[in-house]
């Protein structure tokens, strides 16, 4: 009697096509998502509308206006939320605009965003350009655990809304040395213009969740509101930039790399020969890059990954496909 | 001082760590107990038209808010002209104490999953029921992170000078090491393992399961196709400038269409938007249908214990 081994037709290539192991994938992905790391690729790049529109927004705001930058965002999406705030501070130390940080989502999330400010000011210090001052040009206003009731607050005061909030303050003392200690952030230069909400000369949300939902829910007709959004929510998030109540919007490792992009190339510029060009900005005329400064970084070092990640997903979809039709023709 | 409008009565605009606020507080804490007692006391009928009436004043109250005509350029001081103005300026000034009530609210439901978690581990462990190591690991994790966690918040906090010189890398003692360790080179490095591990599946899963088997399945593996090659920056570019040498850079030329860029851009602007807006339309009208239904207690899952 014929064993089952013996008895086992011997598989077509159309069937070994489809039955690729689960290891032989995961290896696979695990090379092709690490090799690309080690080395210093430049790829070619032509940045979206929503993410032109985001970094025209942050590169317009007045010099010594504030911005708000609701930071959602946790280390689990490191990749593509680091390098989209790395990219907004950078923007908006080089152009002098204030910032404050708050979170409505993650106890995590205020330490990580402290986490990056102290890096993009550790890049300055290097640079030999002076630190963004705690206090004087940056606030932290920490956690507010309730999404849709402190974003209603902001909406209607949000001067009270965050009136007992503090941060460290440095206080002159009569020798000229320095002391520092906690006092309420309204004191803070950084509100010096800004008792409510619509005095901000933007807003940023940060986020791998819905919580820019609710942001805009309650505040998108009150302040100009700019997204940057991790790959997944990206779709979620595009109906509420094409109805204009998002400035703009840079959707994922994509969204980051377009606006290093800009920062490195510039928009329309130089007007006779540009990298990136706008029909809709057209009338802005030449919008300069950063020259000299760092601008690809996280999304310029993670891109090529993102590039080997994609061309795997494809080749699978159509090795797999590839089989499936084989093994039909066979069986007809 | 601040340029805020001040609330007519507010018990709680005593100025921060003041102890008229903390007495405040230590009263509200004290009735909160008094009536989460007097809840748990109350017998069995009574605690539907109870939970029923909280759940209708509180929802009231958003309700109102929406709903009734707001105070227009109010300034600082500014006395109610009318009782619909009255009732303006007091939802106006609640929002406030609503929204600090609701973080307090937030806040108590990580004390009570620390909790719950608690007890369900613990009883796991003293009853040395199946898997006890792992919640012996969990228990004990979470006691670590929870001491070196709060060591070094009180560090920071007795010292703001410190607390600079620490979140710019100076001056760490052994709890702040810990912390990083614990937390930035523990907690968050898992939490990115955690979420990098979906790649694997969505690979495998889209190797297994993405087949043309129907049109219906032609049709979503073309358009995913082309938004994964317009995510290629290398591949939009070189397939653009195969278009662009045919119409010659002509944007008035119909082939122009034709560019990655043009055909990933109508994708997302045209398709991928009108059908999101109507499952968010969708969305949206469910979620008044339910948020009306718990208002008025009419949806009785949610509030018949």
């Amino acid at each position: 009697m014929a064993t089952p081994q013996e008895n086992k037709a011997p598989r077509s290539f159309g069937e070994r096509l489809m039955s690729v192991n689960r290891t032989t994938l995961y290896g696979l992905l695990i090379a092709v998502t690490s090799i690309p790391l080690f080395f210093d690729i430049t790829l070619p790049n032509q940045p979206t509308p929503a993410a032109i529109d985001a970094f025209v927004t942050l590169s317009q705001l007045p010099e010594g206006s504030t911005v708000l930058i609701q930071s959602d965002w946790t280390i689990s999406t490191r990749g593509e939320s680091a390098g989209n705030m790395e990219a907004a501070l950078r923007i908006l130390m080089r152009r002098g605009v204030n910032f404050a940080i708050f979170s409505v989502a993650d106890p995590q999330a205020p330490q990580v965003a402290r986490d990056v400010v102290a890096r993009i000011n550790a890049e300055r210090r290097a640079a030999g350009q002076p630190e963004y001052e705690r206090w004087n040009q940056w606030v932290n206003l920490g956690l507010f655990p309730n999404a849709e009731a402190t974003l209603n607050s902001f909406g209607v005061n949000f001067a009270a809304a965050i009136r007992d909030k503090t941060d460290v303050a440095p206080i002159p003392g009569p020798d000229g040395e320095l002391t520092f200690e906690a006092r309420p952030v309204l004191q803070s230069p950084v509100f010096k213009n800004v008792r409510s909400i619509g005095d901000a000369s933007a807003y940023l949300v940060i986020t791998a969740s819905g919580s820019i939902n609710i942001a805009i829910e309650r505040l998108a007709d009150k302040v100009p509101m700019v997204g940057m959004v991790t790959g997944v929510m990206g779709p979620e998030t595009l109906p509420y930039y094409t109805s204009g109540q998002l400035r703009g919007l840079s959707a994922g490792l994509k969204g980051v790399y377009d606006m290093e992009w800009l920062m490195e190339f510039g928009l329309n510029s130089p007007p006779d020969n540009p990298r990136v060009v706008s029909e809709k900005h057209r009338a802005l005329g030449e919008l300069k890059g950063f020259d000299g400064e760092i601008n690809l970084a996280k999304g310029k070092r993670y891109y090529p990954t993102l590039h080997a990640a994609l061309f795997l997903m494809i080749l699978a979809v159509v090795v797999g496909n590839v089989g499936m039709f084989l093994s039909r023709k066979r069986g007809r | 001082m601040l340029g805020l409008p001040t609330p007519l009565a507010n018990f709680w605009s005593h100025p921060h760590g003041s102890g008229e606020l903390v007495l405040w507080v230590l009263i509200a804490l004290a009735a909160g107990f008094a009536l989460m007692f007097a809840a748990l006391k109350a017998p069995a009928r009574l605690r539907f038209p109870i939970v029923a009436t909280v759940t209708f004043v509180s929802g009231s109250f958003w309700v109102l808010f929406y709903l009734w005509p707001r105070p227009f350029n109010r300034q600082p001081g500014e006395l109610p002209a009318n009782t619909v103005e009255s009732v303006g300026f007091w939802l106006q000034d609640a929002v406030r104490v609503v929204g600090d009530a609701s973080n307090v609210l937030s806040a108590l439901m990580l004390g009570l999953g620390i909790y719950s978690l608690l007890r369900v581990h613990g009883n796991r462990l003293i009853k040395r029921q199946r898997d006890w190591f792992f919640s012996l690991v969990l228990i004990l994790s979470m006691i670590t992170m929870i001491v070196f966690g709060y060591w070094d918040y009180f560090i920071r906090e007795s010292d703001a000078e410190l607390a600079i010189l620490i979140d710019n890398g100076q001056s760490w003692a052994f709890p702040n090491y810990m912390r990083d360790l614990l937390f930035d080179g523990l907690l968050q490095q898992l939490d990115a393992a955690m979420f990098s591990i979906i790649a694997f599946y969505i690979l495998s899963a889209a190797y297994r399961a993405f087949r043309v088997r129907s049109v219906e399945a032609t049709i979503l593996l073309s358009a995913a196709l082309l938004v994964m090659l317009s995510l290629m920056g290398l591949v939009e570019s070189g397939w653009n400038s195969l278009v662009d040498s045919i119409t010659g850079g002509d944007p008035g030329h119909f082939l122009t269409n034709l560019r990655l860029t043009e055909l990933a851009g109508w994708l997302r602007d045209t398709v991928q938007t009108s059908g999101l807006r109507a499952i968010e339309f969708g969305i949206g009208v469910g979620t008044l249908a339910i948020g009306l239904r718990i208002w008025l207690s009419l949806e009785r899952s949610a509030v018949n214990t």
